[in-house]
């Protein structure tokens, strides 16, 4: 389905089933492994997903 | 825990207006708000850095259940920036600096109203996942640009 239509088919959802749709849940290493991180700048945090995070979950920059 | 749910939403809606928390949806959960079709794990605020607006914000969030010890707590009202909340009833990611974004009141005064939720306007949304250049953001980025015109296109009718 190309893009256009997927947009059209979803502007014809109503916003409950939207969020529905969306969101899901799954396992991220590290990432969800404790229940609260701050980070004092995002320079920090983007720093953090680089080094501790697995490459394949995408969070390091190009 | 399970997905993010719409009436968390709501509660989230509904608690931050309670105590008056500014804060706008951006990410992909903002995207989504605003009708793009795409999955994401988590919800992402955009959140006013003031000491009020951050000390509203930490008595809206553990009114919603988010188990904060007051260390934690400090840190939300400094406005640290970047929070990432797992210890409450779903995932919650607070930004207080997005990239791409140089002041909040811009963005609020760009914001779209979405039956009720405060959402960043998708320029805004693209521009903090761009100035990321992560590869994940670099992926969705032709997409996320596609529905901005798409999305515009509906709005002038």
């Amino acid at each position: 389905m190309a893009w256009h239509e997927e947009f059209e088919a979803a502007a014809r959802r109503p916003l409950p089933l939207r969020v529905r749709y969306a969101f899901i849940k799954t396992y991220r290493p590290v990432l969800d492994d404790e229940p609260f991180r701050a980070f004092d700048r995002m320079a920090d945090y983007r720093a953090w997903c680089e080094s501790a995070l697995p490459d394949w979950l995408g969070y390091g920059r190009v | 825990m399970g997905a993010f749910e719409y009436r968390q939403a709501e509660e989230i809606r509904d608690a931050f207006t309670r105590h008056g928390v500014r804060y706008l949806f951006i990410g992909k959960s903002g995207a989504i708000l605003l009708g793009f079709p795409d999955t994401t794990q988590d919800a992402d605020l955009f959140v006013e850095r003031s000491p009020g607006n951050g000390a509203a914000l930490v008595c809206a969030i553990r009114e919603l259940g988010f188990d904060l010890t007051d260390v934690q707590a400090a840190e939300i009202v400094r406005g640290k920036d970047f929070v990432q909340l797992k210890n409450g009833p779903f995932d919650l990611d607070l930004v207080f600096a997005p990239d791409g974004i140089e002041r909040f009141s811009d963005a609020w005064a760009r914001r779209v109203d979405v039956e009720g939720f405060p959402v960043c306007h998708p320029d805004d949304i693209i521009a903090s996942k761009a100035a990321t250049n992560r590869v994940k953001d670099r992926e969705s980025l032709p997409r996320l640009r596609a529905f901005r015109d798409y999305w515009a296109s509906r709005r002038r009718g």
